[in-house]
């Protein structure tokens, strides 16, 4: 018989042997490994049925749990949360902050660490179980979220003890030795520039003596709440707090010098006798411009490499004063030209958006149909149109036969002489508009110029349309332009009927030869006609031919009411040129022109500066006037042509401000409707262009292109600021770097940096703070507060409770750099003892997350991939 | 009565007499020592929690590694590798090392009852293996504390001890006075009520283990009973009847304590079946447990 202990040792066995068997009973005949579960997710992971998607060695089989034993990446689990929780790069950080953030942190704490006592448990942790190196080689979420403790159970979870660990600073409670606050809670300057002190002590009050009825705020909920994000004291928007005020300065009304719009684009003004003298070619350019080249403008031109380098090589030049400059710079200057011209051409030609898209912004990449509209602020075409009609007539002839680079820089005259209709074969319809430059240059006149033309105004080419490509016609008309045979059939059958039968300007104005008549071709600029022209013109005040408005200023013309005297010269003139274009027969008009012209394209030089003598080349309107017998206007006892070069210039008047053909005249002296005349409005007005814009958008003055701001949250303004900034570090001299000055600097038109601060951003330029504090703004702060369970517990004096108003502060000033830590606030800190009043054992709670937040850069949970239930 | 109880007691079954106040004291400070180390154990695991590790993993260890001693000691003395003073010695560890790691076991499970299945059959075999532990020390205490039973008695040597007792018992009873038998006196029948009372009580009391329930519950009515006929009877006999009733009465007490330990040690022969199986349980469990908790391991340990 075996022994008692034989039996029981046995029987131990056999127990063993039943636990194991019964184990692997259980665990078959569960599902999955849910047997070998510890306990339950929480209720928010309770739907996760897949071990795998936490425990990612782990894989679908029954056993497969075992491949956990071998040793993998330590963080594979916690990379499988970010699936589902969105977090930066830095998430394993403590507190999923950068390593910088941390570093700064701790040696800021490091000295105040010093002061405080450290408590004993805490002492023997750090000694037992230190957090060092455990920190140090990151952080996995399992080390503060223990998961399988229930439905319940807060994961959040995290002790006062667990936070002191890590932390330099080691003290035993927030009413014991938790350290002092540094400047809470303005540790960097709000986004918003908003003078507290100054609004408070001086403007407010100076608003209410001056307006009694103006609103002005009473309380700090008049401008504040906190309903929208209970961290966050929202400030109401502009239109309800500061468009009282402050609205009149963004759209310039209060702007008491300089243009009240931003200068987009401009004809620069250029030194045009040192450039002659220098024998550099520029063709076509007015003389009276003293614009400058805009910022935008160098942005477009530097898109590119050849551009950026010859901005820089303008860069500082006076171009008003080239006398000193150097040949490489005259070469500069002179291809600067060409890229302007190539630059309005190809705005009016192609899409704004396609010339602006690819500008070298926003770090090269393809902008946005969306941005490239702000950031052209959905410009009309015909803006720039007037402006190149007005400014450079002959434009698409210029570009059409522009010289050589060789010419352009190494060119022997200064004239470049534009190719002739019917010579540019690639783009013959744009090119037949300006084949003469007589036909572009009716068009280029202005609305006011086309006011005086009142009496033909129903027949003659208005200036916005005149320059309309080819394409853009309608198919009769581009017919015609397009075909010289079927236009000069038309023209010469009826070009009266034909004027009616469209019934517009534009009919006209697409006619350019139409033009002729009138007998104010100019010649191109800076041939030796043109300049003897010019001499005449000048050498003859008060010669009514030109009947243009004043070229200097740009203004609009006089008004229609001018004396018929005045405009007796242009109405004659036209008169005649009308009678034979309307007698038929001869070909006449646009068409004609280009017919005749095409032979001379094809057998005349076919480069500007092979150009260089006009009567081997005689221009359309000679070649007209030598198949029609009626006498060019220029040198043949009729005004003088109109000279492309001076501002507005249209044929039939005169740079010097002669007064335009009174309609009434014109009308009664014109037997028959004409067949083409200078672009004409017949409706005056006073207002300037500047005033007209008043409430924001493009207008032209001058030889600029202006926008002003529409009012707040402007989007060119935002647009432009928003993509230049991150490229214009502070004193950068790139083309971004000037836009972002001029729309940032002092006196910049729309304000914006008055109230939106900028930041400089290390190694990336600069941004202007658009966006009001919101919670992103709270995304890296290690400390948040919630006002809204503070409101009921303020005493009288309510906000300024805790937020003391210190007038002598330099707040201000800490906005003249871009530096946004170096805050200054209008308020004084709030003390750590203010809170203690109430935050205190026994009182209100002191936890460490009541006031810190450990993932500071935030932990989203996006909404997961969902595909569409498509068959 | 109780006094002469207590007297009795002064007989000592395994060689050795009670020493209470001494058994006090070991025992209290032992108790305090095993209260100090289980604090002394959850700070060190609340500190180590606080330092950003899963504290399970430190609880969990402590208990494994003071699981493994125990089963060191089991297989020491299935190995008879420890002589005798270091078996007592040894179980002496076992036991307060047993308590230890109740404050172990307790914190490992963070203060709650298991969730799952698996979880439960490690945690019942655990709690049966503790809680048999726990009843083996209160035999051995019981043994020791109540009836002065020291470890020098074995369960299979009260059979002859008992009938040894049964002989000093009937010789005893049969013995006669010199003194009373020179006397021409007619005898009194003091010898006469003696035998009575010893065939009517003694005889079947000293024959085989008796009055086990009362021992299993703790009473000791039926020894009151017996000593108090005994007790009764010396007040009727003289001077030399009385010294021979007390002698029986040591008897009867010894007798009575030695059904005490057979009981006791019955029980504790029985408990070992419960004890050391459902160890052998958790040792599987536990082997899987460890296994699982890795395989599954993703925080800092």
């Amino acid at each position: 018989m075996r022994a008692p202990a034989s039996w029981r040792d046995r029987f131990a066995a056999l127990l063993a042997l039943a636990t194991v068997a019964a184990l692997g009973l259980a665990f078959m005949g569960a599902t999955g490994t849910q047997f070998l579960m510890p306990g339950p997710l929480t209720s928010a992971h309770g739907s996760i049925e897949k071990c795998s998607a936490c425990h990612t060695k782990s894989g679908e089989g029954k056993m497969s749990w075992a491949h956990g034993l071998v040793a993998g990446d330590p963080r594979a689990d916690s990379k499988a949360c970010l699936t589902c929780h969105k977090m930066p790069d830095t998430a394993f950080n403590a507190h999923g902050a950068s390593a910088e953030v941390l570093e700064k942190s701790t040696k800021r704490l490091a000295k105040a660490a010093a002061q405080t006592p450290v408590p004993q448990s805490a002492r023997a942790q750090n000694v037992a179980f230190p957090t060092h190196n455990l920190v140090a080689g990151g952080l996995t979420c399992a080390t503060c979220h223990q998961e399988h403790q229930g439905a319940n159970f807060k994961l959040n979870k995290i002790s006062n003890e667990q936070c002191r660990s890590c932390h330099a600073v080691k003290f035993d409670s927030f009413d014991g030795n938790h350290p002092e606050f540094e400047n809470y809670p303005f540790k960097t300057r709000t986004p918003i520039i908003f003078d507290h002190a100054g609004h408070f002590g001086k403007h407010y009050p100076e608003v209410a003596k001056k307006e009694p009825g103006k609103r002005i705020p009473e309380t700090c909920s008049s401008c504040h709440n906190s309903q929208d994000d209970r961290r966050v004291m929202a400030v109401a928007p502009f239109e309800k707090t500061c468009s009282g005020c402050h609205l009149n300065q963004i759209t310039g009304k209060e702007r008491a010098t300089g243009p009240k719009g931003i200068a987009f684009l401009a004809l620069p003004g250029l030194d045009l006798t040192t450039l002659k003298a220098k024998n550099a070619v520029v063709g076509e350019w007015p003389e009276e411009s003293d614009a400058a080249l805009t910022p935008f403008m160098k942005v477009m031109i530097s898109r590119d490499e050849p551009g950026r380098a010859l901005i820089k090589t303008i860069d500082g030049v006076n171009l008003q004063d080239l006398s000193k400059a150097n040949d490489a710079q005259i070469k500069a200057v002179t291809k600067l030209a060409w890229e302007i011209k190539k630059l309005f051409h190809a705005l009016i030609a192609g899409k704004a958006s396609e010339v602006l898209g690819d500008l070298n912004l926003g770090g090269g990449a393809q902008l946005s149909p969306a941005l490239v509209a702000d950031l052209t602020a959905s410009i009309p075409r015909d803006v720039v149109l007037g402006a190149q009609q007005e400014w450079l007539p002959n434009l698409g002839a210029e570009i059409a036969s522009r010289p050589s680079a060789n010419a352009e820089t190494q060119g022997n005259a200064v004239d470049a002489k534009p190719k002739r209709p019917g010579e540019t074969e690639q783009a013959p319809a744009a090119a037949s508009r300006q084949v003469d430059p007589a036909s572009a240059a009716p068009a280029a006149g202005n609305e006011d110029r086309a006011a005086d033309k009142a009496g033909t105004a129903g027949a003659k080419p208005s200036s916005g349309q005149a320059g309309r490509s080819a394409t853009e016609l309608p198919p009769p008309m581009r017919a015609g332009v397009g075909d010289p045979e079927k236009t000069g059939g038309a023209a010469s059958d009826d070009p009266a009927a034909e004027a009616k039968s469209v019934g517009n300007d534009d009919a006209q104005a697409d006619h350019p030869g139409e033009a002729v008549p009138e007998g104010r071709t100019p010649l191109p600029t800076g041939t030796p006609r043109s300049i003897k022209a010019r001499g005449k013109t000048s050498s003859e005040p008060g010669d009514k031919s030109g009947g243009v408005n004043d070229a200097g200023d740009g203004k609009a013309a006089p008004s229609a009411s001018e004396p018929a005297s005045k405009s007796a010269g242009d109405t004659k003139d036209a008169d005649k040129a009308a009678e034979p274009a309307a007698a038929g027969g001869d070909k006449t008009g646009s068409a004609a022109d280009a017919e005749k012209s095409a032979p001379a394209a094809k057998s005349g030089p076919g480069k500007a500066t092979e150009q260089t003598d006009d009567l081997l080349f005689p221009t359309e309107d000679e070649l007209r006037e030598l198949k029609t017998g009626v006498p060019a206007v220029a040198g043949k006892g009729g005004p003088p042509p109109a000279d492309p070069t001076k501002k507005g210039a249209p044929s039939g008047t005169t740079a010097d401000g002669a007064e335009p053909a009174k309609p009434d005249v014109a009308a009664s002296s014109a037997p028959k409707p004409p067949v083409s005349a200078a672009p004409v409005v017949s409706i005056g007005s006073d207002v300037d262009p500047e005033s007209w814009a008043e409430y924001g958008g493009w207008y032209r003055q001058d030889f600029a292109i202006f926008y002003r701001p529409t009012g707040h949250k402007d989007k060119f303004l935002y647009a432009w600021l928003y993509l230049a900034g991150p490229q214009a570090a502070k004193g950068d001299k790139s083309a971004a770097g000037a836009v972002f000055t001029s729309l940032t600097h002092k006196d910049a038109q729309g304000s914006c940096t008055k109230c939106h601060s900028v930041d400089d951003i290390a190694g990336k330029g600069q941004l202007v703070n658009f966006s009001p504090p919101g919670v992103k703004s709270k995304q890296g702060r290690f400390t948040s507060f919630i006002h809204e369970p503070h409101f009921g517990i303020m005493e009288n004096r309510g906000c300024l409770t805790c937020h003391k108003l210190e007038k002598d502060r330099p707040y201000l000033k800490s906005y003249e750099q871009g530096n946004a830590s170096a805050a200054s606030s209008n308020f004084g800190a709030v003390k750590k003892e203010l809170c203690q009043t109430c935050h205190t054992s026994g009182m209100a709670r002191q936890d460490c997350l009541l006031c810190h937040d450990y993932h500071v850069n935030g932990a989203a949970t996006p909404i997961m991939s969902t595909k569409l239930p498509i068959q | 009565m109780r006094l002469s109880a207590r007297r009795a007691t002064g007989g000592a079954i395994g060689g050795r007499g009670p020493i209470r106040a001494g058994l006090a004291i070991v025992q209290t400070v032992q108790g305090v020592l095993i209260v100090a180390i289980s604090a002394g154990l959850l700070w060190l695991v609340w500190i180590y929690g606080n330092g950003l590790r899963d504290p399970r993993y430190f609880d969990g260890w402590v208990l494994a590694g003071g699981m493994s001693l125990q089963l060191g000691f089991h297989i020491a003395i299935k190995t008879a590798s420890l002589s005798p003073k270091s078996a007592r010695r040894w179980k002496a560890v076992h036991i307060f090392l047993g308590y230890v790691l109740i404050a172990a076991f307790i914190s490992h499970s963070d203060f709650t009852l298991p969730d799952t299945a698996f979880e439960w059959a490690l945690w019942g075999a655990f709690v049966l293996v503790t809680v048999s532990g726990i009843f083996g020390t209160y035999l051995a205490w019981a043994l020791k504390a109540k009836r002065g039973v020291d470890d020098g008695i074995s369960y299979e040597g009260i059979p002859a001890r008992r009938a040894q007792l049964a002989q000093e018992v009937y010789a005893a009873v049969t013995s006669t006075d010199a003194t009373t038998a020179a006397l021409a006196l007619p005898a009194q029948p003091h010898d006469a009520w003696i035998t009575d009372l010893y065939t009517t009580h003694l005889r079947d009391f000293f024959q085989g283990p008796r009055n086990t329930a009362a021992h299993l519950i703790g009473s000791q009515h039926p020894l009151s009973r017996l000593t108090g006929e005994i007790d009764n009877l010396s007040r009727y006999v003289g001077l030399p009847s009385q010294q021979k009733l007390s002698v029986i009465k040591d008897l009867v007490v010894e007798k009575d304590r030695l059904d005490f330990a057979r009981v006791y040690l019955g029980l504790s022969k029985g408990w070992l079946y419960v004890h050391v199986p459902v160890t052998y349980a958790l040792i599987v469990l536990t082997v899987l447990h460890v296994l699982v908790v890795y395989a599954f391991s993703s925080g800092d340990w």
